[in-house]
Parts: structure tokens; C-alpha cells; sequence
């Protein structure tokens, strides 16, 4: 009863006309952020932080979320016009999306992707509001070391899966946790790593970290397309932007069983939109009677993935929120922006302050109406941006992450940071390192140590406290899964088709 | 190739590491393990990631033992550009204290649209002009945040 309050109360939050400003604010940057290669979410949260300092936490917050959902919306638009995905998880949507804009029904599949992800979105949000309570009650049993031991799950489970190879996640992992341990030591006041640098002393800022990877590394990337000629240029909108009946019959499957598989996904860390996305066009390909239509314009190849990928981010809220631990990149940015407004998530947060949770997340609703006003009728006005010369944007991303990130400290030294991490970034991309578990270690690093020492005072120095209960031995067991997971699955398939040829 | 530079990086980052740790002094008061424990486990972590890298190189070494070795870290044409951008950019950071935000940003911004948006230099110029003046104005008077003002007195 009382979490039912609560949950109305947070409506009456979310429709306060300053927060739906935020709302509607959050939503359009984020389908902007979508639309435009070069700068994603992660980055684009990151980079408003330094800016949003003063705001209210709800309202900021909120426009964070919006940002966040808002990208995947945007991020097809690029996907179905370029062939190239504005935002990585959009990745799929670029192949059918792409053949249908090929054949004059680029309308439909905007629209498609722009309905599935409304429907997709809400059963994300409905799946957030139902999953965030009990999640929350056993998560105030945890401990430091239930939640030292959650970390490593969500670690783990980032550097296996995310990238093709699982050594290199470790290795970025670890980076990620090194870089975390720069700065003043908290429990005993002692420096590591400053080489003898007095702003290093606060540590290694993520909002540069985060900055350099994702947007001065995409620059660069996007310099070096335009200048060996391989940047794609955008097709126009052809046909109605709307669906015929025969689209819409073959779409309302995939858009259902898309968002279930999405919001699933999500909630699990390390797998992600992307994943989700690659999961619901095999399901859909599958199950199709006209599998071979798949490749060259299956409107089904566009609405279940676009579908997965839009629940997923109110899947990847749940951790988030409930548990105070992310399971991927953008949400690992999300969580430094609530520390970074003095918020902790996590479950003590439902209860002292269920009012940014629950306005937070009920404007997620009313987010996801907005964006399918905004990407509907309104899509022409985004798919202008694509027409901007690259040549002028990508200098202009540069010139926003200088801005942000003077704005942090008014420091020269973030900006060498930014364009050091942009060029770790770049090489890191093109040898197959990833970077999303670099950056959620470096925002777990902290909590991650403190965690580990206050439980090894608490037992007196014995590492028993990690496997003394049933919560810490199952997430402990999961840990161990999926760092065994990539070695597994190859050697099953390899089993399958041996069982098939016999 | 880019594997096995990547697994001697590893190696070298280990033995830095492992160095910088033993660097910290630590006065170990109330506090069983002390500011050096949770960074030697990292060491150890890299040790891992390494020896996990070894395996992969070792994997993919008996798949492909015929074919030719494509997995090679080649300096082509298209890394001068990078270079020279990331040189273009290191130049704008270190002229942006002296010079200021607004004119460091200026030369910055019409150099690289210069280059990579060729011809349209009316389009160029006036976007980077009005970019910089408005984003200046907008950041420093009306959010109050401080961004160099340099050699322009306001």
C-alpha cells in the first residue's frame, strides 16, 4: 500500500511542469545524440554533468534518463538512412532498415522502429516499476561483501561478453580498476599513483575518461572515414511514414517478443542493447515462415530489434537503481552522475527518498510518449542533422567535450586527458579492446575497494566472510559462469554440429 | 601480431605496477590490509589477462597455422590524418589557457573544417564564428560556468 503511494506520488513528481520540461528536454537531446554518429549517450550524459552541477538531482536526473532512452530512438533514424548505426545498439536495425530504405518504404520503417520502441519502451518501464520493489527488499541484506561480490559478477560478466575476446575485456577491466586507484586513498589518506600531479589527488575524473573514449575516439574514427572517402552519405524518407496493415500484422509480434527479450536482457549485466537486439532478429528469423526474406528488407528485422533495445535501458535500470550497481557503460555513467548529485542508488534510496525514484522513473511514461511524437511526425526535423557536413561536426564534438570538461575543474589537465583517453580509444578500437568494461570498473573501482576492505575488517582479515553466505556464493558461482561462458559455448556448438552430422 | 604486442604491454604495465605499489608507504593502523593490498590483486589481475591473452594467441596460432598471418599492425596512410589531428588538438589544449577559450577554439575549429570540410568557406567560418561566440556567451553568462577567458578582456 505504501509503495503505491509512493508510486503516485512519483507521478505527481514527474508531471510537475519543471520536471516534463526536463523531460521533454532529455528526450529531444537524447534523439539528437541518437541521430548524430559521434557522440552517443554515454558520452553525452557525461559530458552535461559538469554542466547540470547546481540543478535540482530529480529534475537533472530525469533529463539524464531521457537521454539515455531518447539515443535508441535516435539512433535507428541513422541506422535506416546511412546504414550506419547512430548508436551501437541500433547495429541490426541497419540491416533490414537499410534494404527497406533501399525499396522506397524508408517511411515504414521509421515508423516501425519509432512504434516498436514506444511499445517496447513502456513494457520496459511497467517491467522497472514491477521488478524494483522485490529487488530492493533483498537487496537490503547485502552487506560489503555481498556487494563486493555483486561487483565481480557485474564485472565479470562485462568483460566476457561485451568484446570478441574475453582476455582483452579482463585486460580493460582491470585498466579500468587500475585508473580507479589514482588519487588519495579514502581509509588511509595516503596517495597512489599521482605521479606527482596535485589535481590527481581528487583521482582520474570518469566524465573525461568517459568524454575521451567515446567521443574524442569517435572524432578521430570520423576524421579519418571522411578523409579515406568511407563516410556514407544519407538517403532521403521515401514512402508514407506510417505502416500498411499487412506491416503492421507481420510487426506486432516481433515489437511484443522483442521487448520481453530486451527488458530480460537488460536486466542481467554485461550483455546490453546490442546483444538484445542481435538475440530478438535471431528469435525472429527463426521462428519466421520466410526466413530467407531476412537481409533484404524483413520489416520483422526491424521492429523486434528495435523493440529489445529500447526495453533493455529500463532493464539495465533495474540494477541500477535497486542494487546501485550497473551492468554496462552507459548505466556505469548514469550511476556517476547520481554520486556526483549525492545521491547513492541503491535499495535505501527507495526508501529515503522515494521521490526522485519514483518521479525518475514515471517520467520514463511520459519520456517514451514524447519521443514517439518526436520520432514520428516530427522525424523530418532530425533527419536534417544528417545532413550537416561531417567536416563541421565532428570539430564541433571536440570543441563541446573541451567546454565540458573545463567545466569540471577549470583544469587544462582534463583536456590532455581527454585527448589521451580519445587516443587510448582509438587504438583500443582498432585492436579490438573494449571500452564499456573500462569504463563501468572505473566507476565501481572506488566503492569496489572500499567494499572489500570494510568486509575484511569486519571478518578480521578472513576471506571467508566472501563465500560465508547463500547470497555470496551464488553471485560468486555466477562470477565463475560467465568467466567460463565464452570457453563453454563454442565447445557446445562444436558439439551440436557434430550431433547434426551424425 | 597486434596480440602479441598487446600481451608484452600487458607484462611491462604489470612490472610498472608492481613497482608504483611497492612505492606507496603504508602505516598499516586499524586497517588489516592497507592502501596496497586491493592494488596488488590488480597486478595479479593483469598477470591473468595476460596469461588469458597467451592462450588466445596460442588458440588461434594452431587454427590458422596455414593461413597468412593478416593480423598485422600496419602504418597506412589514414593514421597521418589521425596523428596530425591529435597533434592539431594537443596544440589547441595548450593555447587554450594563454590565448582563451574563445580564440584558441576559433583557430582550432577553422583549421580542421578547413581541412576535412574543403571549399565551403563561408559555411566554415561562419558556423565556427557563431559557434564560438554563442556557446561563450551562453556557458559563461547565462550556466556561470568559467571557461578561459585569456588575452579577451571579457
Amino acid at each position: 500500500m505504501e509503495t503505491l503511494t509512493h508510486i503516485l506520488n512519483g507521478f505527481a513528481v514527474s508531471m510537475q511542469p519543471i520536471n516534463l520540461w526536463y523531460t521533454f528536454l532529455g528526450v529531444f537531446m537524447g534523439t539528437i545524440i541518437g541521430v548524430l554518429p559521434g557522440i552517443g549517450p554515454s558520452a553525452g550524459i557525461a559530458l552535461l554533468i559538469p554542466i547540470t552541477y547546481g540543478m535540482n538531482p530529480t529534475s537533472a536526473l530525469i533529463m539524464m534518463a531521457g537521454i539515455y532512452y531518447g539515443a535508441k530512438y535516435g539512433g535507428s533514424t541513422t541506422a535506416i538512412l546511412i546504414r550506419t548505426p547512430g548508436e551501437a545498439a541500433s547495429v541490426m536495425t541497419s540491416i533490414d532498415g537499410y534494404e527497406m530504405a533501399k525499396k522506397g518504404r524508408a517511411g515504414a520503417a521509421l515508423a516501425v522502429s519509432a512504434i516498436g520502441s514506444f511499445i517496447a519502451g513502456t513494457i520496459g518501464v511497467i517491467g522497472l516499476t514491477l521488478f524494483a520493489i522485490p529487488l530492493t527488499s533483498i537487496a537490503l541484506k547485502f552487506g560489503p561483501a555481498e556487494y563486493f561480490t555483486l561487483m565481480l559478477f557485474a564485472m565479470t560478466a562485462v568483460s566476457t561478453l561485451t568484446g570478441k575476446s574475453p582476455a582483452k575485456g579482463v585486460l580493460a577491466t582491470i585498466l579500468g580498476l587500475m585508473i580507479a586507484t589514482i588519487g588519495i586513498d579514502l581509509q588511509s589518506g595516503q596517495a597512489r599513483y599521482t605521479m606527482g600531479i596535485p589535481e590527481f589527488q581528487d583521482g582520474v575524473g570518469f566524465v573525461v575518461v568517459v568524454v575521451g573514449l567515446f567521443a574524442m575516439a569517435e572524432v578521430l574514427r570520423g576524421l579519418e572515414g571522411i578523409y579515406s572517402g568511407t563516410s556514407a552519405a544519407a538517403m532521403k524518407i521515401t514512402g508514407k511514414l506510417w505502416l500498411t496493415r499487412e506491416e503492421w500484422k507481420r510487426s506486432i509480434g516481433p515489437i511484443w517478443r522483442g521487448g520481453v527479450i530486451g527488458f530480460v536482457v537488460g536486466v542481467l549485466p554485461g550483455a546490453g542493447g546490442t546483444i538484445a537486439s542481435i538475440m530478438s532478429y535471431t528469435t525472429e528469423k527463426r521462428i519466421s515462415k520466410h526466413p530467407e526474406e531476412f537481409g533484404h528488407g524483413a520489416i520483422e528485422g526491424v521492429a523486434g530489434p528495435e523493440a529489445a533495445n529500447n526495453s533493455d535501458t529500463a532493464g539495465a535500470l533495474v540494477p541500477l537503481l535497486t542494487l546501485g550497481i550497473p551492468g554496462g557503460g552507459a548505466t556505469a555513467v548514469m550511476l556517476g552522475a547520481f554520486i556526483m548529485y549525492g545521491v547513492q542508488p541503491g535499495p535505501l534510496l527507495f526508501q529515503n527518498n522515494p521521490q526522485l525514484v519514483w518521479g525518475l522513473i514515471n517520467s520514463m511514461y511520459i519520456g517514451n510518449v514524447m519521443l514517439l511524437i518526436l520520432n514520428l511526425p516530427l522525424i523530418g526535423l532530425f533527419v536534417r542533422l544528417l545532413y550537416i557536413p561531417q567536416g563541421i561536426l565532428y570539430p564541433l564534438i571536440v570543441a563541446i567535450s573541451a567546454i565540458g570538461a573545463y567545466a569540471i575543474n577549470g583544469s587544462v589537465i582534463d583536456l590532455w586527458l581527454i585527448l589521451i583517453f580519445g587516443i587510448i580509444g582509438y587504438v583500443f578500437d582498432k585492436v579490438d579492446i573494449p571500452v564499456a568494461p573500462l569504463v563501468l570498473s572505473l566507476v565501481l573501482g572506488g566503492i569496489m575497494e572500499q567494499s572489500f576492505r570494510q568486509a575484511m575488517t569486519i571478518s578480521g582479515g578472513d576471506l571467508k566472510i566472501f563465500y560465508g553466505s547463500a547470497i555470496t556464493v551464488i553471485l560468486l558461482v555466477m562470477s565463475l559462469i560467465s568467466v567460463l561462458l565464452p570457453f563453454i559455448i563454442p565447445k557446445l556448438r562444436a558439439l551440436g554440429s557434430k550431433g547434426d552430422e551424425s | 601480431m597486434t596480440d602479441r604486442i598487446i600481451f608484452v604491454c600487458t607484462l611491462l604495465l604489470a612490472g610498472v605496477y608492481f613497482w608504483a605499489t611497492a612505492q606507496i608507504p603504508s602505516l598499516e593502523l586499524g586497517d588489516p590490509l592497507g592502501p596496497k593490498a586491493f592494488p596488488r590483486m590488480l597486478g595479479v589481475g593483469l598477470l591473468i589477462a595476460a596469461a588469458m591473452l597467451l592462450a588466445e594467441i596460442l588458440r588461434a596460432r594452431k587454427k590458422a597455422q596455414s593461413a597468412s598471418d593478416s593480423d598485422t599492425l600496419r602504418w597506412e596512410k589514414q593514421h597521418w590524418i589521425v596523428a596530425a589531428v591529435a597533434a592539431w588538438t594537443a596544440l589547441y589544449v595548450a593555447l587554450f589557457e594563454p590565448l582563451g577559450y574563445m580564440l584558441a577554439t576559433l583557430i582550432f575549429l577553422l583549421g580542421l573544417t578547413g581541412y576535412f570540410n574543403r571549399g565551403r568557406h563561408l559555411m566554415n567560418s561562419l558556423t565556427c564564428v557563431l559557434f564560438v561566440i554563442i556557446s561563450y556567451a551562453s556557458f559563461t553568462k547565462i550556466l556561470g560556468v568559467n571557461l578561459a577567458r585569456g588575452i579577451i578582456p571579457f
